[in-house]
């Protein structure tokens, strides 16, 4: 046997093992989504988006001839990618296996989401990845700013540069990447974006930002009509569908969970603590903290992370008919709320914090932070203390992708869980169970 | 070096103003040969009435003749920049499609009914209705010449107060009571629902969204560089009459009401003034309220007046879309993180920061603590609701 030979085989050996591991981890956290109680019915098209990407390896379910386009981050307006007649896939990973494969090929403090989109980078095997006709990255930090660079060999790349401040002169600036960023799209997807094709992108996006506003409203009500964990699986999922199918998909879980609120179904009757969950990205199959929770008899009231509730919220606001002033609307939205540690100023994030605490009357904040995610990290401090004046317990757990801590997080989170539980007031039952 | 620049334009547009309000009655825009300040509905009917318009189809025509000229001259000016030379015709040029609009608010609709009958009855009021109430003066600029109107308008006397201190000490106090009373009641909320001038340029804004052109964004930098310029157009305003000179022949405003009433009065400045008031609404809008010297001085009173907008600081993400859609671009309306009362003094009421805010009572109008318009998200993705007849035939 030539070395080649011997080569290909090796290679061969460990793609299997790569293939088999992946897909092992992923289709064990959808079981433990599963076997989770109180999953809303119609909740199964998104599991099987999760599904069909990480266990069966297979790309994101497009319509044909419609190219895929990927992107990181949330400041990356979805809406453009629709009008030039293709469809967005986040990028964003948090995978286990890709990670352990990334890890020898980025520095050792690089943040573990990097690490993973390196390692299936370096690994070529993922379908989600290699289909992609182009990837956009905003830069929101160095990691970013560098993965960006290994990644640009094989397709179309483009880095957005996001400003430190949201100012007027640096919304303008944003502008004129949009206008760059349809020029690249139109060259890779060859359709041309005119002002109709946007308006349909908006309404796409709007669609799917309406049921979303929908389904919050409805995740608001206590008692509690769905959990967290569950959320965020169908939130993740966005990520792999198109906006309107996603849209159709959560109006059925949204009438479900009117039925629900009708009938006085609830999760469970038991007074479970509310837990607001926020910091760093938790992407699929990366989802022990939130599961963690739930298993530990918490509830993950709310949820202020990327890939979660925070990505698809803002909706962008047409102030002015003319295409410019669409593209503006466009600029706007994906800086201005934006609450990710990238800006300098981020006071609005605790604002955000507060908001939510007192909507979902959350009873304690739970900071995950990735390792080495330094922006996340630099914010614990002032969170902390802002939510200590309010008397709401912050814990920060710092997390890897991979499993060795998953039991040092499960004694965390079940302290924090009997601390919030010691702190309410003794339970009554009186209502008698009528739900799962 | 930027700031210096625009510090030179900005005094250089001050002293163009002064020297204009001053030389006014040397430029005559449209003269008529003889004043006439008579009429009467039969006028309104006879081909005279088509002889006093001929001044307003002279502003009518240059402006969109302006309009077309700029349009153009932006579209060449697109085509040679690098950048946006692919996007030339997309920006400039006509466009097919109906971008995603929410549904017409209630107060927006008031808003504007309001805004058209009383822009009517400063027109017609005392002549077809025979409506007349000539000693209350409300602020607004509706050109008192038009001796026909439903009410008074301050504008005069102000412009004019060598003239007002000869007048009865009971019609003074009359004048002031009036004023000021409208201005604590109501505020600024004038300028948004009555102002017959803030009507021609909300509807010359309509008609740029219609045609979807692009408009021009201004910063807060070119709002500061406005500022200066707000104030020369107070010290016109009050100081002019002093000087020797008479603010009438300035005056955008005369060039509206009193041809329309079917008073024939010739034109100064004011005619060209009204062409680029005319112009500058289409591309900006409410352009003329953000030098409005009246505007300003109601605004001075803004802090005891009854509408108010409130802010829930909390509920605001600060995604900036009040800002955005503000006609005077205040920026505190978004910034603001403590306070619950966020009303300004360039605040006019038109109730638009509260229609494009997506956030659930984080904005709203008040008057006298009862909220009038609350900002609600439903309301702003009511585009996107998917319609009721088609969802029901999916669930069949």
């Amino acid at each position: 046997m030539t070395t080649e030979t011997k080569q290909a085989a090796l290679k061969k050996r460990q793609d299997n093992r790569f293939i088999n591991k992946e897909t092992q981890t992923a289709a064990k956290y959808l079981r433990r989504l599963k076997e989770l109680s109180g999953a809303p019915d119609g909740i199964e098209p998104f599991y099987d988006t999760l599904e069909r990407i990480y266990v069966d390896m297979q790309s994101a379910d497009v319509p044909k001839g419609m190219k895929t386009i990927g992107t990181y981050c949330v400041m990356v307006p979805q809406e453009l990618i629709y009008a030039a007649g293709a469809v967005p896939v986040k990028l964003c990973s948090g995978n286990y296996t890709a990670f352990s494969v990334g890890d020898e090929i980025v520095p050792r403090d690089a943040c573990p989401l990097v690490k993973a989109v390196a390692g299936f980078k370096q690994t070529g095997l993922m379908p989600l990845y290699e289909d992609c006709s182009m990837m956009i990255v905003p830069i929101t930090c160095d990691c970013k700013k560098k993965i960006a660079g290994m990644l640009s060999g094989e397709c179309d790349l483009m880095t957005l540069h996001v400003p430190a401040s949201r100012d007027d002169d640096d919304i303008d600036d944003y502008i004129a990447q949009m206008y760059d960023l349809i020029e690249k799209l139109e060259k890779v997807t060859g359709n041309e974006v005119t002002y109709e094709t946007l308006s349909e992108g908006f309404r796409k996006v709007g669609y799917a930002q309406y049921e979303l506003s929908e389904f919050i409203r409805l995740k608001k009500q206590t008692p509690y009509l769905v959990r967290g964990s569950h959320e965020m699986a169908i939130l993740n999922s966005a990520s792999y569908m198109p906006a309107d199918k996603w849209g159709e998909a959560l109006h059925k879980v949204n009438e479900s969970l009117k039925e629900r609120a009708k009938s006085g179904q609830t999760v469970t009757a038991k007074k479970l603590p509310r837990i607001l969950l926020t910091g760093s990205p938790i992407v699929f199959p990366n989802m022990k903290i939130p599961l963690l929770i739930e298993e530990m008899g918490g509830i993950v009231a709310g949820d202020e992370t990327c890939m979660g509730e925070r990505g698809m919220w803002d909706p962008a606001v047409i102030t002015d008919n003319s295409f410019d002033g669409i593209m503006r609307a466009l600029a706007n939205r994906s800086l201005r709320p934006c609450p990710c540690p990238t800006f300098a100023d981020n006071k609005q994030r605790i604002y955000r914090l507060k908001q939510l605490i007192s909507e979902n009357q959350i009873q304690g904040v739970i900071y995950h932070v990735l390792r080495g995610c330094l922006v996340y990290d630099f914010e614990y401090k002032r969170i902390e203390e802002e939510l200590g004046q309010l008397g709401i317990p912050v814990i920060r757990l710092e997390s890897d992708y991979n499993e060795e801590d998953v039991e040092q997080l499960r004694i965390r989170i079940e302290a924090f869980i009997e601390l919030i539980k010691l702190k309410q007031a003794p339970e009554k039952r009186t209502s008698v169970r009528t739900g799962f | 070096m930027r700031s210096r620049k625009r510090i030179i334009i900005t005094s250089a547009i001050c002293i163009m103003l002064v020297g204009l309000a001053y030389f006014a009655w040397l430029f005559p825009f449209y003269e008529f040969t003889t004043n006439d300040y008579s009429t009467s509905v039969e006028k309104l009917l006879s081909t005279d009435y088509i002889k006093t318009l001929v001044p307003l189809f002279i502003i009518i025509g240059l402006s969109s003749v302006g309009i077309a000229l700029c349009v153009w001259l932006r579209k060449l000016m697109a085509k040679t920049d690098k950048r946006y030379s692919r996007f030339a015709n997309i920006r400039t040029g006509k466009v097919a499609g109906k971008a995603p609009n929410q549904k017409p608010a209630v107060f927006m609709v008031i808003r504007w009914i309001v805004m058209i009958a009383f822009g009517f009855m400063m027109i017609w009021g005392g002549l077809i209705f025979g409506l007349k109430m000539s000693s209350i003066s409300i602020p607004i600029l509706s050109c008192p010449w038009n001796t026909e109107q439903m009410t008074e308008s301050s504008c005069y006397y102000l412009s004019h107060l060598n003239e007002l201190f000869e007048l009865p000490i009971k019609s003074i106090l009359i004048f002031f009571g009036s004023t000021i009373g409208f201005t604590l009641l109501f505020g600024r909320a004038i300028c948004g629902f009555l102002c017959p001038m803030g009507l021609v340029q909300d509807i010359m804004d309509k008609i740029r969204q219609k045609t979807k052109t692009e408009g021009v964004s201004m910063n807060e930098k070119m709002y500061s560089a406005l500022t200066p310029i707000k104030w020369c157009m107070v010290i016109i305003f009050v100081g002019l009459c002093f000087m020797g000179g008479n603010f009438c022949n300035f005056c955008p405003a005369v060039a509206v009401s009193p041809i329309l009433a079917g008073i024939s009065t010739s034109l100064y400045v004011s005619g060209f003034l009204m062409i680029l008031v005319l112009m500058g609404a289409f591309f900006k809008r409410r352009f003329f309220c953000t030098v409005c010297p009246l505007g300003y001085l109601m605004g001075l009173l803004h802090k005891f007046s009854l509408f108010r907008i409130k802010k829930d600081c909390q509920a605001c993400t600060e995604c900036g879309a009040c800002y955005e859609a503000c006609p005077m671009g205040i920026k505190m309306i978004y910034t603001e993180r403590g306070k619950a009362d966020v009303t300004d003094a360039n605040c006019i009421m038109c109730g638009e920061c509260v229609r494009c805010c997506p956030e659930n009572n984080a904005l709203s109008v008040t008057f006298a603590g009862a909220k009038l318009y609350t900002s609600s998200r439903k309301q702003i993705m009511s585009e996107y609701e998917p319609k009721k007849r088609e969802s029901e035939a999916a669930k069949k």
